[in-house]
């Protein structure tokens, strides 16, 4: 054991505010898009109804919107930080995909390349997340303000592209919520998002190694 | 106890890519709110048109009030409420009223027994 003591901040104030807005709209924007999509009359009424279930869905939309701009445009240098490194690719984060990190029984993981803040597993759900959303909100706006007006056709690519991601989008986040809150090797990281922002130093010395040595360096 | 936090400020990496990130972002936004836009515009050139469509097809036609209509008034004088104008008479109420769900079950019944009786 190496004698790495104390915390290290991983998510801001404002980063877990953010994540907690988007995570409370994903989940409603979810629960009532899977209610109108198979016509599951309980789930609406959990929203008031049908008509009252509709409204929700798209006023939380809006939230789900407006939560990430803000955050973006007064945590620019955050989002450009994170933007940075869920957009660089080393061999390091090749050699993590090879191993898929340990996380994977039948795959053979004795040498585990180091990691960036976020390793490669993570940097794809970020990157698919942010396309994601992007594409539930360029296929959805239209849905809702111009379903009356929009030809027919493009109606109808809309509400496939927006079906097929939200799909993408369910599966990929219940993934990220099982190595996040119950796989016991990452589930340390759960309290880090969703409440005080630390993680323990020993832990990050090895799960991120490479983000590790320059919060060392900077010390 | 030891705390570790990530150092303020970024690279000039870092910089491009999240500006070029939001850069791409706002024009993508731009060109599709201005397709949407375009959408809704031409959509309003249309209903006008269909508007403007209609009111001269009604303007063209000769009778333009059912009431007015020599036809209909005939069909009140000779048979629906002879030798008058009169609507609403219990002849007219069965004949031109139609019935709409839970009430067509029973109007088929009705008309099942009018046909019986006529033959």
């Amino acid at each position: 054991m190496s004698e790495i003591k104390g915390k290290v901040l991983k998510h801001s104030e404002q980063t877990r505010t953010m994540h907690w807005i988007h995570l409370i709209c994903f989940i409603i924007l979810g629960l009532t898009g899977i209610g109108f999509y198979f016509d599951i009359t309980s789930i609406d009424n959990l929203f008031g109804g049908s008509a009252n279930a509709s409204n929700v869905h798209v006023w939380t939309g809006v939230v789900f919107t407006l939560g990430p701009l803000i955050y973006v445009l007064f945590n620019f240098e955050k989002f450009a930080k994170f933007i940075d490194t869920i957009t660089t690719f080393t061999k390091d984060d090749f050699g993590w995909l090879k191993t898929m990190g340990g996380y994977v029984p039948f795959i053979k993981a004795e040498h585990i390349p180091p990691q960036d803040k976020y390793n490669a597993g993570q940097k794809i759900l970020g990157l698919l997340v942010i396309i994601g959303c992007i594409l539930m909100i360029v296929t959805g706006f239209p849905m809702w303000l111009l379903r009356d007006t929009m030809p027919a056709i493009l109606v109808w690519l809309c509400w496939k592209v927006h079906f097929w991601t939200a799909v993408i989008l369910i599966l990929a986040i219940l993934g990220h919520f099982f190595l996040a809150a119950i796989h016991p090797k990452s589930r340390v990281e759960f309290a880090s998002m969703m409440i005080d922002g630390y993680v323990d130093a020993e832990y990050t010395s090895h799960h991120n190694a490479k983000w590790f040595a320059q919060l060392k360096k900077a010390e | 106890m030891n705390i570790f936090v990530e150092r303020g400020g970024i690279t000039r990496r870092q910089f491009f890519k999240g500006t070029g990130i939001i850069a791409a972002t706002a024009v993508f936004a731009g060109i599709l709110g201005k397709i949407g836009i375009d959408i809704f515009k031409a959509s309003d050139k249309y209903i006008e048109k269909r508007i403007a469509g209609l009111y001269t097809l009604d303007e063209r036609m000769t009778i333009r009030k059912s009431h007015e209509n020599p036809e209909i008034i005939q069909i009140y004088k000779e048979f629906l409420s002879p030798g008058e104008v009169k609507p609403l008479t219990e002849k007219s109420h069965h004949l031109l009223h139609t019935k709409y769900g839970s009430e067509i079950p029973e109007l088929i019944k009705e008309l099942e027994a009018h046909r019986h009786h006529a033959a």
